[in-house]
């Protein structure tokens, strides 16, 4: 290993409070290999590089030992930090030009390590130094510039010339691509990747998820000083582990990507530290850390437990208050109570059968905490059925239900009230499900009477307004006593997610709540959902005829197809390579590409085969013999004998 | 590449040509103005004497001392230094100020070389240990300084060490009449250049400092002074060589300005230690409403600092290049 971090603490003193800005942070650094650093601003990262370039301020407080190749490096004095700056660590530090001296040509400024040390003469060194620049593609007229006279993407090559004159072991890169064109990313991942295979360790700090997927080796996600998730960087996107992660990678637009962007709910925080001094481990853990939002005054209560958990979309009690370390889960570390995203919703092989009619085979779904998960598939397919068995509405005919940890079957024989608490349903048809002769107000106030009886008239009122405002209807009291029959479709609509969402439920099962709305209020609902889905952590199973649609909205999509769940994976991967013939069909005919000579599907008992095999457009003698097993594909699964792909 | 290059050179004729114009309407204030004076040399020289003139006299003294050259004449003239006859001294002008203008520059020179490398010197070594009682200390005691007025150090250091310790002399630029070799007479002029030497030193040394600290304070917060340490540099390199030198910029500003105020700024100095220099001989030309003397300081003198300011205006583009950039 080159680069050692261990239990690496920082903190920031600054007058009466001090800003903790890592905290028992331990990486290793394998010589040919890429870290990267990835978290949002103020998450540490730079603080990071600077403690192993010996750069902290004066003001900056460390505990933990920073050693490379078995050589401690925190505790040098200068001369022989001298030593290892540059030459065994270099840095090629953020915002570009400000990091270059205005007032020398470049070339002087990369052959000046060079020559300060002694290493060459100031003719050799120039020569040395042109040669860099030429390599990273700065070309001749340019090197004898000012900085000032150089493009953003000259100014990063200079830069990592620079960092590479004395060959170091380790290069610290600090958001080397945030400003720059994808070319010139290009360009710079290019560099990134010969660095790596001439045996030197690069620390890539970045918030460029991509590039960090394709140059890393492992990541490493900071989150206010505090290692959330240690991952191969090839799962970063596809498959985060900590609620943070995936939270980042939501907020991340990639090409393949559709959905709209997610964010973060609320801000990052500065960590204050009560009573500065010493470092003590037992002192400070935990207990005099305090949280604070933008004064530093009235900080939160101290937590305890997990940093995210205020803006996490599975947060729970126990999240607040229990220490946690990083576990090892899956190959990732992770620090999370939950163990991770956790699994709102799961059904095992659940099935129903009307009489004669199969609605559902036994099917597998699970629903993790803040995930939109698209049912799509034509009218019959048993995706109302399906949806019902997962909003606790409908009794399975086998399989097991279990919903937050807990089995439903058991949960809902015993206390009904609070697992129907925790989920929200909206139904198919707005306009009957709400009794006529209810008004706004009785409609929407009528699941907070039934669970919570001992809330006083005006409690109710200011709540039903509040959820009002929230799906964007009008708070009026004229607007409160109308009845449904005096409403338009649309408001119906949002008086009916109104209803679904007055009990803060954990899950939100809608069926089709758009069908009936044209385009723009449509626009307004879907905005809606994706925003409470941020701000709650809600969790959504959406139902949907419409597959654009739900590529707009959801992170997840099932195909449905007679009762069977034929294809299942990210949105993304579902709708841009599909794998099933049958979400192919789904996706030609919206694009209209479709034939028009489609057969209707038997769902009888006994139907033998693959459903999609009589409309398929290349069936085999299988296909009719034999139903189909799942098989995992690409992240996806699916149900089919002879995928596409 | 070409193209910039013209650009730059005819940006820089146009500043030459600038500063042309501003020293020809310097030339011709500096015939005018002198001549709008209240009194004249006449009265001057007679108000106080027992000579009483006839009014006949009067008039034609005052023709003789009042006539006008014409604004060509004064430029051809002023061309081949003949600056005229001091009425008050009956000799050239061009001697009279050729005899001032060494011990100013002098005593100007030496005090601004002084107080800028000591100011500079300080001011980085403050600034860079910034928030330290040493660096807290100075800034207090320069601000101190900063609010004597030379006028009042002057006379406390003349008091103190000519009359009180005797251990310089309190008058003159160098003893007169001695006959010595060359070494002694130097240490001589040093004795004397002592007292107001150190007067504008002290006058000038807290705002270079203070200005010196206070410019390093912000460049000293630059990424490229990370940069410049991680780079793993000599201290010293980094302080004077990437932070100070970015930080000479307000510095050079301050010395230009400096300059405007040369003859007025050492004139008082001057005469409290009635140091034979510049600004005696304007004080005592003014004094005698010598106009030939008057004219010729001033004008000659401001035509100085103009050129010292262009050639500052050259010197920005050395010390920061980023200057020709902007527009």
């Amino acid at each position: 290993m080159s680069l050692n971090i261990k239990q690496l603490s920082i903190i920031y003193r600054d007058g009466s409070h001090s800003i903790q800005a890592l905290e028992e942070v331990s990486l290793t650094l394998v010589p040919g290999e890429c870290l990267a650093l990835v978290g949002e601003s103020g998450s540490g990262k730079t603080t990071l590089g600077n403690a192993c370039m010996g750069l902290l301020p004066s003001n900056a407080l460390m505990e933990g030992k920073i050693s490379l190749n078995g050589r401690r490096i925190d505790n040098l004095d200068e001369s022989a930090l001298n030593e290892i700056r540059w030459n065994r660590i270099a840095m090629v530090f953020q915002n570009g030009a400000a990091n270059l001296n205005p007032a020398y040509r470049i070339v002087d400024q990369v052959a000046e390590p060079l020559i300060q040390r002694g290493l060459l003469s100031r003719r050799d060194a120039n020569a040395k130094a042109c040669e860099a620049l030429e390599q990273m593609g700065v070309f001749d007229e340019h090197h004898y510039f000012y900085p000032h006279q150089l493009s953003g993407g000259q100014i990063q090559r200079v830069l990592l010339a620079m960092a590479m004159i004395l060959e170091p072991e380790v290069i610290i890169l600090d958001e080397p691509t945030s400003s720059l064109d994808p070319l010139s990313k290009i360009f710079i991942s290019d560099v990134i990747i010969r660095l790596k295979s001439n045996k030197m360790s690069v620390i890539l700090i970045t918030h460029d998820l991509e590039i960090a997927v394709s140059l890393a080796e492992s990541v490493s996600i900071l989150y206010l000083g505090q290692i959330m998730e240690i991952l191969p960087a090839k799962d970063l996107l596809s498959k985060p582990l900590h609620p943070y992660t995936l939270a980042l990678g939501r907020s991340y637009p990639t090409m393949t990507t559709a959905r709209d962007l997610g964010g973060i709910k609320g801000d990052a925080f500065y960590r204050l530290v009560h009573q500065h001094g010493r470092l003590d481990q037992e002192k400070y853990k935990h207990t005099h850390i305090q949280v604070a939002g933008s004064s530093h005054k009235n900080g939160h209560a101290p937590p305890a437990g997990c940093l995210f958990q205020k803006r996490c979309a599975q947060a729970i009690d126990r999240c607040l208050t229990e220490p946690l370390t990083l576990e090892n889960i899956d190959g990732h570390q992770v620090r999370c109570l939950r163990q991770g995203i956790a699994s709102l919703l799961k059904l095992n092989g659940v099935s129903k059968k009307y009489n004669e009619l199969i609605a559902l085979h036994p099917t597998d779904l699970s629903l993790k905490c803040g995930e939109i998960f698209c049912l799509v598939g034509e009218t019959g397919s048993g995706k109302t059925t399906l949806a019902m068995i997962a909003a606790g509405m409908l009794k399975p005919e086998s399989g097991k239900r279990t919903f937050d940890g807990r089995d439903m079957d058991k949960w809902a024989r015993q206390e009904y009230q609070s697992l129907a608490r925790r989920i929200g349903v909206i139904y198919q048809n707005p306009a009957e499900s709400i009794s006529p002769r209810f008004s706004v107000l009785e409609a929407v106030a009528e699941p907070l009477k039934i669970h919570n009886k001992d809330n006083t008239t005006k409690e109710v009122y200011e709540r039903v307004s509040e959820i009002l405002a929230k799906v964007r209807l009008s708070t009026d009291h004229s607007f409160l006593e109308r009845y449904p029959h005096e409403l338009n479709m649309g408001a119906i609509q949002r008086v009916c997610m109104a209803r679904a969402l007055i009990l803060n439920p954990s899950l939100l099962v809608a069926d089709e709540p758009t069908s009936s709305l044209d385009p723009s209020v449509q626009a307004k609902v879907l905005k809606l959902i994706l925003d409470l889905q941020i701000e709650l952590g809600l969790s959504v199973l959406f139902i949907t005829h419409n597959i654009g649609l739900a590529r707009k909205i959801g992170d997840r999509i099932g195909v449905m197809l007679a009762g069977c769940l034929v294809e299942v994976g990210p949105a993304s991967m579902v709708l841009s390579s599909p794998i099933h013939p049958y979400t192919r069909l789904l996706i030609d005919s919206v694009s209209g590409k479709a034939g028009s000579s489609l057969k209707p599907i038997s769902n009888v008992v006994g139907g033998k085969g693959c459903p999609f095999a009589s409309r398929c457009p290349r069936p085999k003698d299988i296909c009719l013999e034999k139903k189909p097993e799942i098989m995992e594909i690409n992240h996806c699964r699916v149900r089919c004998h002879f995928p596409l792909y | 590449m070409t193209n910039n290059s013209t650009h730059f050179s005819s940006r820089r004729l146009g500043l030459v040509i600038t500063f042309g114009l501003t020293a020809l309407a310097m030339l011709y204030l500096s015939y005018s103005l002198p001549r709008l004076l209240p009194g004249d040399f006449v009265t001057a020289m007679y108000a106080s004497s027992q000579v009483t003139l006839t009014a006949e006299q009067e008039a034609e003294l005052r023709a003789y001392y009042t006539e006008e050259p014409g604004f060509c004449s004064y430029l051809l003239r002023l061309f081949t230094l003949d600056w005229g006859y001091s009425y008050a001294f009956l000799t050239p002008v061009s001697v009279l100020f050729l005899e001032a203008l060494p011990w100013t520059m002098l005593l100007l020179g030496a005090a601004h070389i002084i107080s800028m490398s000591l100011g500079f010197i300080t001011g980085v070594e403050a600034s860079w240990r910034h928030g330290s009682r040493i660096e807290k200390g100075m800034v207090g005691g320069m601000t101190f300084l900063e609010g004597i007025p030379e006028i009042s150090t002057g006379i406390i250091l003349l008091l103190l060490f000519a009359l009180n310790l005797q251990w310089f002399p309190a008058v003159g630029a160098e003893t007169a009449y001695a006959e010595v070799s060359l070494l002694t007479r130097l240490a001589d002029i040093g004795l004397h250049l002592t007292l107001p030497l150190a007067t504008l030193v002290l006058a000038y040394l807290p705002g270079n400092f203070l200005l010196t600290r206070n410019s390093m304070i912000m460049v000293i917060r630059e990424p490229f002074v990370t940069t410049a340490r991680a780079k793993g540099l000599p201290a010293l390199r980094i302080r004077y060589s990437h932070a100070a030198r970015n930080a000479l910029l307000p510095l050079v500003t301050r010395f230009g300005l400096r300059l405007a105020f040369m003859i007025t700024g050492v004139l008082v100095v001057e005469r409290i230690h009635s140091y034979p220099g510049l600004g005696t001989l304007l004080f005592n030309a003014i004094q005698a409403r010598d106009l030939p003397v008057i004219q010729a300081v001033v004008l000659i003198s401001s035509l100085m600092v103009l050129t010292i300011i262009l050639i500052l205006e050259m010197l920005y583009r050395i010390i920061d290049p980023r200057i020709d950039y902007v527009r």
